[in-house]
């Protein structure tokens, strides 16, 4: 298999924005074609991720629509869909082809549209990735899921609504640091813990926001990558999948699928926990953050509480996580959100975080999960 | 059709009737709600249905007071995992319980509901 290297990344802005989902991806990508100095003649293939836009936009068939507004109508395009782990399904797959020798200049983004949208009718569209026959009928919404891992983790190892507020309070302050984030703004413990329940135990400040927004990453062979100085080498990406429904999840405190993910990806690097330096992962929920952190390794399983309380997962702390602000404070364009993920990875391996730099990171890693946690994805990166 | 003859059909028009019906493996003994093809403990293909007790114990539980649209005039309302005391856990409304009665570890008992024409699963007090 040959090497991989991202050597282009762009995001737009994360908010609310009065622009399609293909011209929000369509800028992410021209920055990230630009960072490259690549022609998008180069592009060989387009894998793209895109989640409701059948609904919020009543566009299907977004993969060559994407294309056709960027301006490269005429390369092979396909759309993913794993839910809010859709770009980062389309990376894994643009990774395959290239280092299978099929192709050496490959785009991956992704984008989403919502905020046109009302927050009950978004609400209904996100739990389409729950089951239509088990969970639907019974009113399950997104926050729902993740309240019931919330529950069990409090349940297993004593996991306090504190401990996940701290989470909040966190990733906020790291988006402050992020002119690209949707909430630049601090808030406090007692802001999170005062406010209204969404799903019980998870409050509003426990949920990332809806979110519009675009990324896209640019992905080459080693020969070309060569080429360049600034070359973020892939050193490993792999996929993991889990029972659909809620109900056949035996122990509702983990994520089996993001610790076999992890076991793939740690394994194709030839690394392991101890060796990442900063970390993007899935906080969908700050529950999702603490239960992630634990099935990623970084943390023995029933403390990522304590790590988040403890400072360990900020920055300046032990294992940086969420540097971007996360989902939580970045905002999360559920089809962009895998890329975007790589691009913060990216270009904390490059140095050129400036506030929000690691300082000395060589080895990032991203983590993405799919709605009910039956689809994660885990990708390493590092700097020559 | 699955091999046991259990579709989600057949397995709903059970829950209107008051019945839950599992499938359980020839092969291993691995227990299962159907619809399934293969046996995802040891891969055979020798479903036999088989009565669930109906009753359980709650493993997780929230209360939904942000919902979709269609369940909107419920709100707020709880849902739980159940593990029921066969050995498999099924999803769906807590009702006839206060909220803030609602615990991990509490007994409770299937019953059908009927909402708009479509039933689901809930549990009501053991």
């Amino acid at each position: 298999m040959r090497r991989v290297a991202v050597i282009g990344v762009g995001s737009t802005k994360f908010g609310k924005h009065e622009r399609t989902s293909a011209e929000l991806f369509a800028e992410a990508a021209r920055d990230a074609l630009i960072d490259a100095e690549l022609a998008p003649g180069a592009v060989q293939a387009l894998y793209y991720g895109n989640v409701v836009g059948g609904e919020t936009e009543k566009q299907l068939h977004t993969g060559p629509q994407a294309a056709s507004v960027l301006g490269i109508p005429r390369v092979p395009t396909t759309r993913f869909e794993t839910a809010c782990a859709s770009s980062h399904a389309a990376f894994r797959h643009a990774v395959m082809e290239i280092a299978a020798g099929l192709a050496d200049v490959v785009l991956v983004g992704g984008a989403e549209r919502v905020l046109n949208v009302s927050t009950s009718e978004s609400t209904e569209y996100f739990a389409y990735a729950s089951d239509a026959t088990w969970e639907q009928p019974a009113g399950l919404t997104f926050p729902g899921v993740f309240a019931l891992i919330a529950r069990a983790h409090m349940t297993k190892y004593g996991t306090t609504e504190e401990q996940m507020a701290h989470v909040a309070v966190k990733n906020h302050r790291h988006g402050t640091l992020n002119p690209k984030a949707q909430f630049q703004k601090e808030i406090t413990l007692e802001q999170v813990m005062k406010s209204a329940y969404v799903a019980d135990p998870l409050k509003l400040y426990d949920c990332c926001p809806f979110t519009d927004g675009g990324a896209a990453v640019v992905l080459v062979s080693e020969e070309i990558a060569r080429q360049r100085g600034r070359a973020i080498w892939v050193l490993g990406s792999a996929a993991a999948s889990d029972s659909m429904l809620m109900q056949d999840k035996r122990d509702l405190a983990r994520v089996p699928a993001t610790e076999r993910a992890a076991a793939g990806a740690y394994r194709q690097a030839g690394l392991g926990p101890e060796d990442v330096d900063v970390v993007e992962l899935h906080d969908c929920f700050t529950i999702a953050e603490i239960v992630a952190t634990e099935g990623l390794g970084l943390f023995e399983p029933g403390t990522g509480g304590m790590a988040a309380e403890k400072g360990w997962t900020s920055l300046g702390g032990q294992m940086p996580v969420n540097t971007s602000g996360g989902l939580k404070a970045k905002g999360h364009p559920i089809g962009a959100t895998g890329a975007a993920q790589v691009v913060e990875i990216v270009t904390q391996l490059r140095g050129e975080a400036a506030a929000r730099q690691v300082d000395g990171a060589r080895i990032g890693l991203t983590h993405t999960l799919g709605g009910n946690t039956a689809t994660v994805l885990v990708s390493l990166f590092g700097r020559e | 059709m699955s091999e046991s003859g259990i579709t989600i059909k057949g397995f709903f028009d059970g829950v209107r009737a008051g019945t839950l019906t599992g499938v359980r493996c020839g092969k291993c003994g691995e227990l299962a709600i159907p619809p399934k093809e293969f046996c995802p403990a040891c891969g055979a293909r020798d479903w036999h249905a088989v009565p669930l007790s109906g009753e359980g114990t709650i493993a997780s539980y929230t209360v939904i007071r942000v919902a979709p649209p269609r369940h909107a005039a419920d709100a707020p309302y709880a849902i739980a995992v159940v593990r029921l005391k066969d050995g498999v856990q099924l999803l769906g409304r807590v009702v006839d319980i206060p909220l803030e009665q609602i615990a991990v570890g509490l007994s409770v008992r299937f019953r059908p509901l009927t909402r708009n024409g479509q039933t689901t699963i809930a549990f009501g007090p053991a």
